[in-house]
């Protein structure tokens, strides 16, 4: 392991938001905004902006990492640039009525469904399937959380044919 | 012989209990020592998993929910990165000077493959290929 896949999360995330030349292996340089740096295989990844308003997004593969040189920091519209850069669209608004309804009624189809389903949270607004999947409101796929893939793809799945039901019946 | 013939209806017991199948809905297992997962037990994370975790080292709470905190932000916006990712041209540095060109598909959890299609190689595209993450130097792409 080299001296930047030893590092820890916390000295990564000192990284982040700041311009850097990495020296990466066979003397290939690159230079970048610090995106992010995966703590699994220590990649680290560059957003460059480029002339046609476009981004030029690299990453240099952890075990690569020879050296890496912070030349200079992000100001606020920077910072605010990168990191909306992979976010999802921002969230539609929906009254409290609204969110309450559509829990209430994707809890329901998930029981129907056979899928043990409890709230949590401190406003229980949070479905819990099995105790190991998180489902946030507004409650879409994407709002799915869980360490286990395969029950991650499965409730995906059922919330998109839950979604597609509904759609059907408007 | 004994052994090979048909239960006897005498002793059918077991036979008949298992006629009627009885349906059970159950949700897979999470990740255990023998399966794929983060579990920091299974031989798969030791294997894997970083050494220099130091978590392990320091058993302070509240570092270590930081430290957490920190894993989680950097995590998400690079699994975010390869969902971008997918499906766009991306080009690759590899060792030895090579350039190589390809549509990206897949990574797995570890980031040691990535699965493309279209590869353009020096000898011809191939349609699907999988390239080991210990075999490029860098990728890049545009957004």
């Amino acid at each position: 392991m080299t001296e930047w896949q030893k590092k820890s999360p916390l000295e990564w995330l000192s990284y982040v938001n700041k311009e850097v030349k990495v020296l990466a292996a066979e003397k290939n340089t690159y230079q970048g905004w610090v995106l992010t740096v995966d703590p699994v295989s220590a990649n680290i990844l560059l957003a460059q902006p480029l002339e046609n308003g476009k981004m030029s997004i690299s990453a240099v593969l952890g075990h690569a990492v020879q050296d890496v040189e912070i030349v200079n920091e992000a100001d606020d519209t920077m910072k605010e640039k990168l990191s909306h850069l992979f976010m999802p669209e921002e969230r539609q608004r929906y009254s409290q009525e609204e969110m309450e309804r559509k829990k209430i009624s994707l809890k329901g189809w998930l029981e129907t469904n056979h899928i043990p389903v409890k709230e949590q949270g401190e406003l229980q607004t949070t479905l819990c399937v099995a105790g190991v999947l998180t489902i946030d409101p507004p409650y879409r796929p994407e709002d799915c959380n869980s360490s286990n893939e395969i029950i991650l793809s499965r409730v995906q799945e059922l919330i998109q044919g839950y979604l597609a039901l509904q759609q059907c019946q408007v | 012989m004994e052994i090979l013939s048909p239960p006897k209806s005498s002793n059918g017991h077991m036979a008949c209990a298992m006629k009627v199948p009885v349906a059970v809905v159950r949700l897979p297992r999470g990740p255990d020592g023998t399966s794929r997962g983060f579990d920091p037990n299974s031989p798969r994370f030791q294997a894997l998993g970083p050494s220099s975790l130091s978590s392990l080292v320091t058993p302070n709470t509240a570092e270590l929910e930081e430290e957490q905190q920190g894993r989680v932000l950097l995590r998400e916006r690079y699994l975010r990165s390869l969902l971008a990712m997918a499906r766009q041209p991306v080009s690759f540095a590899m060792y030895e000077k090579v350039n190589v060109t390809a549509l990206f598909g897949a990574s797995d959890i570890d980031i040691l493959n990535f699965q493309v299609s279209e590869l353009q190689t020096p000898l011809g595209v191939q349609r699907e290929a999988l390239l080991r993450c210990s075999d490029i130097i860098a990728y890049s792409f545009e957004l």
